[in-house]
């Protein structure tokens, strides 16, 4: 979280004109609500999975904020992405909690199931792990989050399920 | 002690999420009757009385914070829900906030009417899913009923609240940093005087609190200052305490107790002790910013009293570590977490947090020295000087481990202890 505000733009993605023009229409109602900078970015990525340069651009011009403060704002918010991320983003907790519950296994067998390491998206952009902190879950510790999609007491034998069962439902 | 159920009272119920069920047991009687009967001066009374604290961490007097957000003379005023949540080890927010979302609301708008507030924020942080959604839900059956919106409840009070979702920082918990996320800013912390009670959200007198904070309320005006007072552990506490358990621990899950129960009922009784065949050997009894305390010291209470052993009493996510968990490398997980929540602001925390991580990491492969245990106290030392609370308490962990197990460290420099990850 700690990249500083740089001149680097986010990657573009190369949107159609038309859903351009249509992200400028669905944006209108933060004008009215003072401060929604982050919501409006939720509608981006909820959209086009990330918030590309394009977008940056287009909230610049009609929400009033300078390009530099919405990149800013961007990269400070780990749940936020400038670049395009894979349809499942695997957050697993490594926090102490899961720790001491075996979060390393389950790390590992997904990063192994996978041929990924944390960080990194599959070459089809399906999948994705992160390792992240704590996500407020403990009582199911260890846990992962498919997406915002919830599952408690995992182990290696489990996340692999999971991997597969998530597959499963692309093809 | 036994269990006592006053936040959570709800939580066993069908659908509890409903504003139906909600309204059924006398849900938002207490505002109706505050807005309608009492004057503000009387609510924060009643609230100053009970001796209500936040249960975000610090412990502040509530009715004395809402008493100084009314004493300032600037308006607009704004009341604010912390429900970043993001605290290691602590979840009991997030039931109240898919369970009983009402029930919070409830507290807010007694606090609005209280301060002479219009307009709320709930935060919640982005990976909260299901709470967003029941927040949004409770929220729309609120202006829907007419307990939000212009003239609340039948009266000429109005009130909006507005539902914002974090995105991933655990800084934004900490008041200032959330009040500019919610001005649509980086989550870095602002200096402090002035404080949020004459200058928070969109710099204006603003009450912040904690989800359970605000969980309180109703209660509180229902049954009385000295009932709430009561429920304490009849030293200096009142009220209760859900506590979260997690770690080793043979039952997870919260526990809402009289504020001051002991660890040792918490972990023993409640938590059914360690799992077969094992044995305490520490315990964190805050979340991640606490330092680790001893199997020696479990007869502590778990209130803000808990700061003479050199720890803090936190959010009350109690952290269970057994006989075959390292306590270096816990203080290594605590490290990560702050290295990777650091919001980068200040020197002494954006160094120092990396600084102990590549120690811990040194120590923990067999390639640490006992010089570097001395580095962790200096790096520790530096770190206090940091700009907010995150770095002020992100090497309390590492060095009170050091402290409390210096033996353990120091096998790991000798070469004693297993290799590990
Ligand atoms: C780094 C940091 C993180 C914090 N995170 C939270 C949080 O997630 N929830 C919370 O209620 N308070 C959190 N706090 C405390 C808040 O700054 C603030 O004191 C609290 O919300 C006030 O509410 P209360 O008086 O009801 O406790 C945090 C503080 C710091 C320094
Ligand atoms: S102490 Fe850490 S979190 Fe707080 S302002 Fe400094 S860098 Fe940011
Ligand atoms: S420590 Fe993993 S969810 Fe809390």
């Amino acid at each position: 979280m700690t990249d500083s505000v740089t001149d680097q733009k986010a990657t573009p993605v190369d949107l159609p004109a038309a859903a351009i023009e249509d992200l400028r229409t669905g944006i209108q109602a933060f004008k009215e609500d003072p401060g929604s900078l982050l919501e409006a970015l939720y509608v981006v990525q909820d959209r086009f999975g990330c918030v590309p340069r394009e977008a940056i651009e287009v909230i610049s011009e009609e929400l009033g904020y300078p390009e530099a403060h919405v990149y800013g704002v961007v990269t400070f918010y780990t749940m936020f992405y400038t670049e395009p991320q894979a349809t499942h983003i695997l957050r697993i907790c490594r926090d102490l909690s899961c720790h001491v519950n075996g979060a390393v296994g389950v790390i590992a067998a997904a990063e192994k199931k996978l041929g990924l390491h944390s960080g990194q998206c599959s070459e089809d952009r399906e999948f994705k792990i992160e390792q992240v902190s704590c996500l407020g879950q403990c009582e199911r510790q260890p846990v992962l989050l498919d997406n915002l999609a919830v599952h408690g007491s995992m182990t290696p034998a489990r996340v692999e399920e999971l991997i597969d069962s998530l597959r499963g439902e692309a093809s | 002690m036994p269990e006592v159920l006053v936040v959570n009272r709800n939580l066993q119920k069908e659908q509890s999420w409903l504003l139906e069920t909600y309204r059924r047991d006398g849900g938002y009687a207490q505002a109706e009757r505050a807005v309608k009967g009492m004057s503000p001066e009387e609510v924060i009374e009643v609230v100053t009385a009970s001796d209500l604290k936040g249960r975000g961490g610090a412990f502040f007097p509530t009715g004395f914070k809402w008493k100084l957000v009314r004493g300032d003379p600037n308006t607009p005023r704004y009341v604010v829900a912390n429900g970043d949540e993001s605290e290691p080890g602590t979840y009991c927010n997030r039931f109240l906030l898919e369970k009983d979302p009402h029930g919070f609301i409830e507290g807010m708008i007694i606090a609005a009417y209280a301060v002479d507030s219009h307009t709320g924020y709930i935060y919640i942080r982005g990976e909260y899913g299901l709470a967003i959604e029941r927040v949004r839900e409770a929220l729309r059956e609120c202006y829907e009923a007419g307990i939000l919106g212009s003239g609340i409840l039948g009266t000429k009070f109005d009130l909006d609240i507005i539902l914002r979702r974090g995105a991933g920082a655990y800084i934004c918990g900490e008041e200032t940093a959330l009040f500019n996320s919610l001005e649509g800013k980086r989550g870095n912390p602002r200096f402090k005087p002035p404080f949020p009670t004459n200058s928070g959200v969109w710099s204006k007198p603003t009450t912040i609190n904690n989800i359970e904070t605000f969980a309180c309320v109703a209660p509180i005006l229902e049954h009385g200052a000295e009932w709430f007072k009561d429920l304490g552990d009849g030293d200096d506490n009142a009220g209760t305490k859900v506590y979260c358990l997690s770690g080793n621990v043979r039952r997870t899950g919260l526990f809402e107790l009289p504020l001051g129960v002991t660890a040792r009922e918490l972990i023993f009784e409640y938590g059914g002790g360690m799992p077969e065949g094992r044995t305490l050997k520490a315990f964190k009894p805050g979340g991640a910013s606490a330092a680790v305390l001893t199997a020696d010291e479990v007869d502590v209470k778990l209130d803000p009293s808990i700061m003479q052993y050199g720890t803090i009493m936190g959010t009350g996510g109690c952290i269970v570590l057994d006989d075959t968990a390292s306590i270096v490398e816990s203080a290594y997980r605590d490290a990560l977490f702050f290295e990777e929540e650091s919001c980068g602001f200040c020197i002494p925390c954006r160094q120092g947090t990396p600084n102990l991580v590549q120690i811990l990491e040194r120590i923990l492969h067999g390639e640490g020295s006992m010089a570097d245990l001395d580095l962790l106290e200096s790096i520790g030392e530096s770190m206090a000087s940091s700009f907010c609370g995150l770095g002020q308490f992100a090497y309390r962990p590492v060095v009170g481990a050091l402290h409390k197990f210096r033996d353990e460290f120091e096998s790991y420099v000798r070469g004693e202890l297993p290799v590990s990850a």
